[in-house]
């Protein structure tokens, strides 16, 4: 599971006091914990009380999604918005259950209900933008990514992840210097983390600075975790040193590349 | 005091205005005509809920002209049962269709014997012997054939005896010259091992889907010597090209850095494109990496499928073109010489996001509207896969690109003809001028659906020349060869004959430019694959020339 599924995942639910309630209290702690077993186990029971109580029914959901079980998911999700169709986070759950199985129509549809029925959200912001990424719209994608950034902003909660989408997006869109800031803000963030300090090599490649990005490179590939693969990393190397005037450092990075898909890897 | 234009102000003025007004684009636009001109074809797959992985490709076509009467004719690739992999009936047959000049096509597939074997992918089309007809061959599911045109009408089956049958799943193949012996030697691009009952089972058992490439192991290309007596010598491997493994699709030729060798480019599906350099003496040294081509700007591997291998800035250096699927962008690389490799130019062309919600099979880089810039045609639909993704049918429009001035492209397809807006499954898309007027047409394959003969009707369009080249020492079709026209206006053009061109196809081997406004070309150089430049001068526009290569005593 991606860390930001699990980030996704892992927000806390508020929900009414009812009969099973304490049940699914306990099956969320276990959850956060990530004791699967026990948390469902509690969940059964929360659910064999309350059948019908929508935080427990999107526990499940969440659980069914650790277990890649998105069709368990979602049938979930549809008996607690029969529910109750204001609830924002199944909503946003359901609106990711489609995302993550490329279903953009569905996703949009969730993802926009989740925004409206809580514009403050920014986890619900972030993914309807990268949902109208996914089905070209760009321009209402951007307003999204910016939109979440002011939010967690706003909340001091502001997080790498919620940046990345946006510098991306800036770079296919051809305005580098519009996606530094936001580059340099990622770093400042998560300097030990590999995607913002490849996303800033890609940015500074892109403003004509060959030799920095060079320099963020070779730094981010010493750094683990995120999606950015070796490949990725090497490739950029590969160009920012031959721009840089450095051929042979170059040949390196493509060396290990060819290495590496000898290798299988 | 008002300010005044001097006269020969006011008579510059009138001309840059009359100039200006001159050079107002024509609308690029198409009429589809294949039902009426007798084309008639369907493409299929054999898809019967079974996922087979073979069922997403093929759907190749070429445009050749087999029995030399200067108009183009058409053979389309077609698929076979599956899993016995036969062409159990008439339905799965290849065709050959003949022009019968006057825009009408006779179906001549069983007097040429070309009903072919096999699940069939993929056509490329040259005259390999040199005895003046164009031969073909046909790439499908681990069995390829050559067809040598017998000049009567004919085709025979010389597979076994040139030795170049394959036995893997070819995708696209092509001809070149690549050690200038006037002999084109044959290229063929593999995608992945595939077993009908080893297929991998994707998604869930209530809703199974195609798997992705990643699923199966990749291929080495291939590289056949033609040793000139009809028979071929592998030598992938030491030429250097069995050295990489991947998942090859379109193949496209130039030489790309003017050094009189052909290099080759691949597009592979999910995993990095090939550059194979051309180094001489029989090797190649693969520097995608190096030349900035192998991937995605983001270091991602697209779903590479078509390229095409050609100047799009008319500075005289190739540039390539290469599609994708939904999300990759089409991507699109200029060459800017001086061994600095390739520059990556989707973003300010317009053509990264202009194209990120398409996904395209075959393509080419031709000049519709003979304004001198060549001008980009897309084969497009998404893989039936996608419609989840999508929430409706995968079927897409073709799209059509004008190429303003070499420095961006503009999504003309809107304005481009009504039958031109409809959706279909499109695959193959091959290219010619099939009525000899001078416009460039293109014949598009459909899966399970009709091929479809998009006839170039652009109206106001510029001036145009084409060439026929005939080798003597180099190869007879003159394939490889560059050509570079100057203008009385200062104005230089630049191709190359090649009949490789998108996806799984081969278009014809004329080289095309448009003229813009000049109704002459003041001066031609042909720098012929074997050496030596050919110079020609003062010649008069729209019109086919045919030029022999000169032999000195």
């Amino acid at each position: 599971m991606t860390a930001a599924l699990w980030f996704a995942l892992t927000v806390l639910l508020a929900a009414p006091e009812s009969p099973g309630y304490v049940a699914y209290q306990r099956a969320n702690a276990l959850f956060v914990k990530q004791d699967f077993t026990a948390a469902q186990k509690a969940l059964d029971e929360a659910l064999g009380l309350e059948p019908k109580l929508v935080p427990a029914l999107t526990l499940n959901a969440k659980l069914a999604m650790a277990n890649n079980r998105f069709d368990v998911a979602r049938r979930n999700l549809e008996t607690a918005l029969a529910v109750d169709p204001q609830a924002q986070y199944a909503q946003f759950l359901y609106g990711l259950t489609a995302y993550l199985a490329n279903d953009m129509p569905a996703a949009l549809s969730r993802f926009r209900a989740a925004h409206r029925l809580k514009k403050d959200e920014p986890k619900a912001t972030l993914y309807l933008g990268l949902a109208l990424e996914s089905t070209g719209n760009t321009s209402e994608a951007l307003e999204m990514y910016r939109e979440a950034i002011r939010l967690e902003e706003a909340a001091g909660t502001l997080q790498a992840d919620t940046l990345l989408p946006g510098i991306r997006l800036q770079l296919v869109l051809g305005r580098a210097d519009a996606a530094e800031q936001w580059a340099r803000q990622t770093l400042q963030l998560a300097p030990e983390d590999r995607d913002p300090r490849f996303e800033y090599a890609r940015v500074l490649l892109a403003l004509g600075k060959p030799g920095e990005a060079a320099a963020a490179a070779e730094k981010a590939l010493t750094l683990r975790g995120g999606i950015a693969t070796d490949v990725q990393i090497h490739y950029l190397l590969i160009r920012a040193w031959r721009e840089s005037g450095q051929p042979d450092r170059a040949a390196l990075h493509a060396a290990t590349v060819r290495a590496m898909e000898a290798g299988g890897k | 005091m008002p300010y005044r234009l001097p006269a020969f102000g006011i008579a510059a003025f009138c001309l840059a205005y009359l100039a200006h007004s001159a050079v107002k684009p024509a609308q690029i636009r198409f009429a589809e005509v294949a039902g009426g001109a007798g084309l008639k074809f369907t493409l299929r797959n054999a898809a019967a809920g079974q996922f087979h992985q073979i069922e997403l490709t093929g759907g190749g076509v070429a445009v050749f002209d087999y029995n030399n009467d200067g108009c183009m004719d058409v053979f389309f690739a077609n698929g076979a049962a599956i899993p016995a992999l036969k062409k159990t009936g008439a339905e799965f047959y290849n065709r050959l269709f003949r022009n019968n000049c006057d825009l009408t096509f006779t179906d001549v597939t069983e007097e040429a014997g070309l009903r072919g074997e096999g699940y069939s992918m993929a056509v490329a089309s040259a005259d390999f012997d040199n005895d003046g007809f164009a031969d073909l061959y046909v790439t499908g599911v681990r069995g390829n054939m050559l067809y040598r045109n017998l000049g009567n009408g004919r085709f025979a089956d010389v597979t076994a005896r040139a030795g170049v049958g394959g036995g893997m799943w070819s995708v696209s193949a092509g001809w070149l010259d690549y050690d200038n012996d006037g002999l084109l030697d044959l290229f063929v691009s593999n995608y992945v091992v595939w077993e009908a009952d080893k297929e991998p089972r994707c998604g869930s058992p209530e809703q199974q889907f195609y798997c992705h490439p990643r699923e199966y192991k990749g291929l080495p290309d291939q590289l056949f010597h033609n040793n000139g007596d009809g028979t071929f010598t592998d030598v992938s491997q030491s030429s250097g090209i069995a050295r990489h493994t991947g998942k090859g699709m379109g193949v496209a030729f130039a030489d790309m850095d003017g050094d009189g060798l052909t290099d080759i480019f691949v597009a592979n599906d999910s995993v990095r494109s090939f550059l194979f350099h051309n180094l001489g003496g029989g090797k190649f040294e693969e520097i995608g990496l190096e030349s900035g081509v192998a991937l995605r700007d983001d270091g991602y591997a697209i779903a590479g499928m078509g390229a095409d291998f050609r100047d799009f800035d008319n500075d005289g250096k190739p540039d390539l073109v290469i599609s994708g699927i939904i999300n990759d962008s089409f991507q699109l690389f200029r060459n800017p010489g001086g061994g600095r490799g390739f520059e990556d130019y989707g973003q300010r062309t317009g053509l990264l996001l202009a194209t990120r919600q398409f996904t395209g099979w075959s393509l080419g880089m031709y000049d519709f509207d003979n304004d001198g810039w060549k001008d980009l045609f897309f084969g497009l639909s998404h893989l039936a896969e996608l419609e989840r993704y999508l929430g409706r049918d995968s079927a897409l429009p073709n799209r059509v690109f004008r190429n303003v001035d070499g420095k961006r492209f503009e999504d003309a397809s809107a304005g481009a003809g009504e039958a031109f807006q409809k959706a279909a499954m499109h695959r193959g898309v091959a290219f010619a001028d099939f009525d000899n007027d001078g416009r460039v047409d293109a014949v598009v394959t459909v899966l399970n659906g009709a091929a479809k003969l998009f006839r170039n009707v652009t109206e106001g369009q510029g001036h145009w020349l084409a060439l026929r080249l005939r080798g003597r020492k180099s190869n007879r079709q003159g394939l490889g060869a560059a050509v570079h026209i100057h203008l009385a206006n200062g104005r230089d053009l630049y191709n190359q004959a090649t009949t490789s061109v998108g996806y799984a196809g081969s278009s014809e081997p004329l080289v095309r430019f448009g003229l813009g406004d000049s109704a002459r070309v003041e001066k031609l150089e042909i720098r012929w694959p074997r050496g030596g430049t050919q110079v020609l001068r003062d010649m008069g526009a729209d019109r086919i020339l045919d030029v022999t290569e000169e032999v000195s005593k």
